[in-house]
């Protein structure tokens, strides 16, 4: 062992990002489903997506929760992103690799990455937009969306599912905690899922006229 | 299917002779029944193009020599059936390895230093008494170091890897489960600390993306996901302990 | 000229060679391995089958002793051993396999209780047993004593052995090839090597060199030898012209070598019910054998399949005639579960599903019981401080007929017994060698490649040696296969002459420069064809049928006039090698009735 390695000794820290990198990925997750779930509540009428969003903001809840996800949001970020290839060369090189291998599960971890630097900055304006514009209520929410955000959160919904679901397949296939088949298969139906739940909600965004 | 007429294009470059470039170069061939690459190499070589590198021992995916990427995928040459691919064919060397000539890379090197970073052998006080009856193992316990064992050395998984491909010092599924072989063997006195140095960073299982190129790329089949996940676990474990 | 100097010096990182290199290296000797491949890319990872050693701890083997595994190896090498060496080496098995236990080979172990064998017999495994070293059954045993583990054995033994190694620090200088042993007409003092990686030529110095390159299997067109198995330590002994190579002729054929790569396709097939057909479809075999049919001995297969196919009834192919095995009617469930292996194979290497059609099969090459000429301990013959063992050595524990699962037994039990006697021989000796010496074997090799790269300018030459190679490897499967008679296999004789004159203009059609890899060939094909006229000029001149050298013209064996070991000799102006003879030790067992390989054996292979 060089010199370097042995008098910095035991280094727990990879074992540590990792576990950072996981927690906060199915935590984020979590949220997003809560979210699209909370979000998709105007299926039901304005009046309880108001009193929901009422409800959550009375009790410090929507400021704690979104204090906290702004936090791990950034937080895995970082532990997640140092797998992204920086240099110019290592680029490269997984362009060639993906290319010819041909590998699905190489792929979905392109789009990985790829879906995560784009959500770190529509995720980042989406959180400026929500915090700055508190409280969150229908009418403001219908609002943003019929005035051209549309497009901004069809891609952001999209996005935050599939590397959501790409995420969490590949931490539970990573820990053993799962076959692989029959669990690509529950997260594919799950992220069809919580996508056309989206959808549906922003739909009805769209459609919630009057304002 | 029968009686094609292949193409085979080939990849071409001699380290050894500086500043030649790398180029493709094809080949045609007639191929015959249950033709491998194998079989198509070596008759390019004997008839069109002597000065062809590539590597094959055994030719029965016993000793993995002839990986290679065939049409882009980590493949053993020797059985691979050139039925089963299209009229034209690609042949790459595996990357990561040190390119020795055309098709032939330094796997051997590679592995080589791989055995000495993990320590690949059976740490043991216990000296060997030729006089007296082996220890006892269990039925179970044999067959089980033998599943961790069955590992060729192909390079495929690492070949096939991303994170291989651009971290020089990833040990890959090759290395892990070969750590794992140790792990599982009751002979092997290592204390399980010993195994957290070299494997509990991102050179080792923290390295790892789950992409699973090594298990869908492996010759062998071997269940690295499995091997690796276990790894993962125990090294957590560890990690929470010392 | 870039040398190195070490103690002793290996030629091959098989088997027998990291067995001997571990053995030489604990007595604090400096060890170099040379290899023409890593180590862990050998051939003996190949053995799938066993390693005989008389432990008795599983049921069908109690009661077992060396001196029953003795009695099994000098009737099946058809009393043409040495039966010192072969008592000797029974002895030390049982120890040779509880070492490697005991380096990490996960051996198969006993699991007490009643099981039942495919035949319907059963069997009752002992409490006290459990836990030690079990063993499968093999062809012409006994008892019970192939230790294995799996279908893995050569694979788990070569990787454990090679982890000691590493462990102990040895060096292995892979991808490099040796071309000539240096040696002063008395003593070897290393080998001229060439870098497969460069081309580059290195020199070796040592005290004591070891050959272990394995056999010659690639001599036959069809072999289930690995590509690299082309005796090349066999030849660079032969060409010091002071050394003899032992009973060449004595060639070991497998019936069921898999069509065209010649991988083997074991006896279980047979075994479990499968046919042989030939070209018309017809099962021959009850034409032949009424009794056994395609449950005879393998040899007797082996010759049976040669005979019908030369009547014509052979299947002709591109790869050139063979007959089919079939197992369709064995049905899908046992095919895909007790027969997995082959069908594997079948699929993998061939693209044929045994389920539903039929596998090309033909009698392939297996293995060489003769080699490099040694005493009990290793030495070579004619010459100090060169050692052999393995495959590439006659230590002479085979004599005509290697029985299943020693050939493996062999490679570690010799390099324990070898590389302590090398490592004596070379801790009371010291290292002498003369500049001007070395430098003559370095320029001998150096002007030959220069002449085989020069040949292109001289239109006299033009000899293409892969062409060369194809004609030796055919005329040896013609007429030095199976079955042989004089007037075959003096043709053989002299068409290998031929084609040793020709190979001396062999002619490169590539530039040679680098590690071209037909370069290497044109130096190995003289070496080669030396050693196909031994093994076609030891059988000619053998006059009888013993083990796996049958003559049709001399059928019997013949002990009042052959019971002695064949040495070949190869004088450097000659195209003939000079044959002496010696009388086989015979200590213990004298000649009677083989009663070998009457039993079909499930998967004696290996």
């Amino acid at each position: 062992m060089q010199f370097q390695r042995i008098v910095t000794g035991k280094i727990k820290s990879d074992l540590y990002y990792d576990l950072i990198e996981l927690f906060s990925g199915l935590f984020l997750a979590g949220f997003l489903g809560m979210h699209l779930i909370f979000e998709s509540s105007i299926i039901a009428g304005k009046k309880v997506f108001n009193n929901l969003s009422q409800t959550l903001d009375e009790n410090y809840l929507a400021l704690a929760g979104i204090s906290l996800v702004v936090v791990v949001f950034f937080i895995h970020f970082l532990t997640a992103g140092r797998r992204i290839p920086t240099r110019c060369k290592e680029q490269k090189i997984i362009w060639h690799h993906t290319g010819r291998l041909r590998h699905l599960n190489t792929w979905a971890w392109v789009l990985q990455i790829i879906t995560g630097i784009i959500i770190l900055i529509l995720g980042s304006i989406h959180m400026w937009v929500v915090v700055t514009d508190r409280p969150i209520k229908a009418e403001t929410s219908a609002l943003r969306i019929q005035s051209g955000y549309l497009w901004f959160y069809v891609i952001l919904l999209l996005l935050s599912v599939v590397h959501a679901g790409i995420g969490i397949y590949r931490q539970f296939i990573k820990w053993g905690w799962f076959p692989r088949k029959p669990l690509g298969y529950v997260i594919g139906f799950i992220s069809i899922f919580f996508i056309l739940l989206g959808f549906t909600a922003l739909f009805t965004f769209l459609r919630a006229g009057g304002l | 299917m029968k009686n094609r007429e292949l193409t085979l294009n080939i990849f071409r470059y001699d380290p050894n002779i500086p500043g030649r470039e790398p180029y493709m170069q094809p080949y045609s061939l007639q191929e015959t029944e249950g033709m491998t690459i194998f079989i198509a190499l070596n008759q390019i070589r004997e008839n069109q193009d002597p000065s062809l590198k590539f590597d094959f021992v055994c030719r029965a995916a016993i000793c993995g020599s002839c990986g290679m990427l065939v049409n882009g995928r980590p493949r053993l040459a020797c059985k691979t059936l050139t039925r089963d691919l299209p009229e034209v064919i690609t042949l790459m060397p595996l990357p990561v390895f040190k390119l020795i000539g055309d098709l032939s890379v330094d796997t051997g090197s590679w592995f080589r230093q791989l055995s000495i970073k993990t320590g690949a052998w059976v740490h043991s006080d216990k000296s060997f008494n030729p006089n007296c009856q082996e220890e006892r193992m269990s039925n179970e316990t044999a067959l089980k170091i033998y599943e961790a064992e069955r590992c060729i050395e192909c390079g495929c998984c690492i070949a096939g890897c991303a994170t291989a491909n651009i971290r020089d010092d990833f040990l890959g599924a090759a290395g892990l489960y070969k750590i794992a072989r140790f792990m599982v063997d009751p002979r092997d006195e290592r204390p399980e600390e010993k195994y957290f140095d070299v494997v509990s960073s991102e050179e080792g299982v923290f390295g790892c993306l789950g992409l699973m190129a090594c298990e869908d790329n492996c010759p062998m089949e071997l269940p690295l996901q499995v091997q690796l996940a276990y790894v993962r676990r125990k090294m957590a474990l560890i990690g929470f302990r010392v | 000229m870039n040398t190195i100097v070490t103690d002793v010096l290996i030629i091959g990182a098989g088997l027998a060679g990291e067995r001997t290199a571990i053995e030489a290296a604990n007595q604090g000797l400096d060890v170099i391995i040379l290899s023409l491949v890593p180590p862990r890319r050998s051939h003996s990872t190949a053995a799938q089958g066993g390693m005989q050693a008389a432990l008795g701890n599983c049921a069908m083997g109690r009661g077992d002793n060396p001196s029953i595994h003795f009695e099994d190896t000098v009737k099946g090498s058809d009393w043409g051993c040495d039966q010192d060496v072969a008592r000797l080496f029974c002895e030390t098995a049982p120890t040779a396999v509880r070492q490697m236990a005991y380096w990490g080979v996960p051996w198969n172990r006993v699991a007490a209780g009643r099981k039942r064998l495919p035949g319907g017999q059963e069997i009752y495994e002992l409490k006290e047993y459990e836990g030690l070293i079990t063993a499968r059954n093999f062809g012409g045993t006994a008892k019970w004593r192939a230790c294995y583990t799996a279908d893995g054995t050569g694979h788990t033994i070569q990787y454990t052995l090679d982890s000691i190694v590493i462990k102990l620090g040895i060096k292995v200088h892979d991808r490099m090839e040796a071309l000539r042993l240096i040696h002063n007409g008395d003593k070897c003092m290393g080998v001229v090597a060439r870098c497969l990686r460069t081309g580059k030529l290195y020199t070796y110095i040592s005290k004591s060199t070891v050959l272990a390159t394995g056999g010659c299997g690639r001599l036959y067109g069809a072999s289930t030898n690995a590509v690299i198995n082309e005796g090349s330590g066999m030849f660079l002994a032969l060409e010091t012209e002071l050394v003899p190579l032992g009973n060449m002729e004595a060639i070991q054929f497998h019936p069921t070598g898999l069509v065209p790569v010649w991988i083997l396709i074991t006896e279980g097939a047979r075994g479990d019910g499968g046919y042989l057909l030939d070209k018309n479809h017809h099962r021959f075999m009850p034409d032949y054998e009424p009794k056994k049919k395609e449950l005879a001995s393998r040899d007797v297969v082996a010759r049976r399949m040669i005979m019908h196919m030369r009547k014509g009834y052979g299947v002709e192919s591109p790869y050139g005639p063979h007959l089919w095995l079939d197992i369709r009617h064995l049905g899908e469930k046992h095919i895909n579960t007790n027969l997995r292996e082959i069908a594997n194979i079948c699929r993998n290497f061939a693209g044929i599903d045994p389920v539903n059609e039929l596998i090309p099969v033909r009698p392939t090459q297996h293995y060489s019981m003769g080699g490099v000429r040694t005493n009990i301990n290793g030495a070579v013959y004619g010459i100090k401080g060169l050692f052999a063992c393995g495959e590439a050595a006659c230590w002479d524990l085979h004599g005509f007929n290697r029985l299943g699962g020693n050939s493996l037994a062999e490679t570690i039990v010799s390099g324990m017994i070898v590389g302590k006697k090398a490592a004596e021989y070379t801790l009371g000796t010291e290292l002498t060698y003369s500049y001007q010496q070395v430098n003559n074997h370095y320029n001998i090799v150096r002007q030959k490649i220069k002449n085989i790269i020069g040949g292109k300018l001289n239109k006299k030459r033009h000899e293409n040696v892969f062409e060369l190679k194809n004609i030796m490897e055919d005329v040896l499967m013609k007429h030095v296969g199976i079955f042989r008679n004089g007037k075959d296999l003096l043709k053989a004789v002299n068409a290998l002459q031929e084609l040793y004159h020709r190979s001396r203009n062999i002619s490169l059609r590539s530039s040679g420069t680098g590690a071209s890899p037909e370069l290497g060939l044109a130096l190995r094909l003289p070496g080669m064809i030396k050693l196909a006229l031994c093994v076609a000029y030891g059988a000619l001149k053998r006059t009888e049928s013993r083990g796996s050298h049958y003559r049709e013209d001399y059928p019997r064996r013949d002990d009042k006039n052959w019971l002695k070991r064949t040495l070949a000799y190869w004088p450097e102006e000659k195209d003939l090698p000079c044959l002496k003879y010696e009388p086989v030790k015979i200590t213990e067992i004298p000649p009677g009735d083989r009663g070998y390989g009457e039993s079909p054996g499930k998967g004696g292979t290996s």
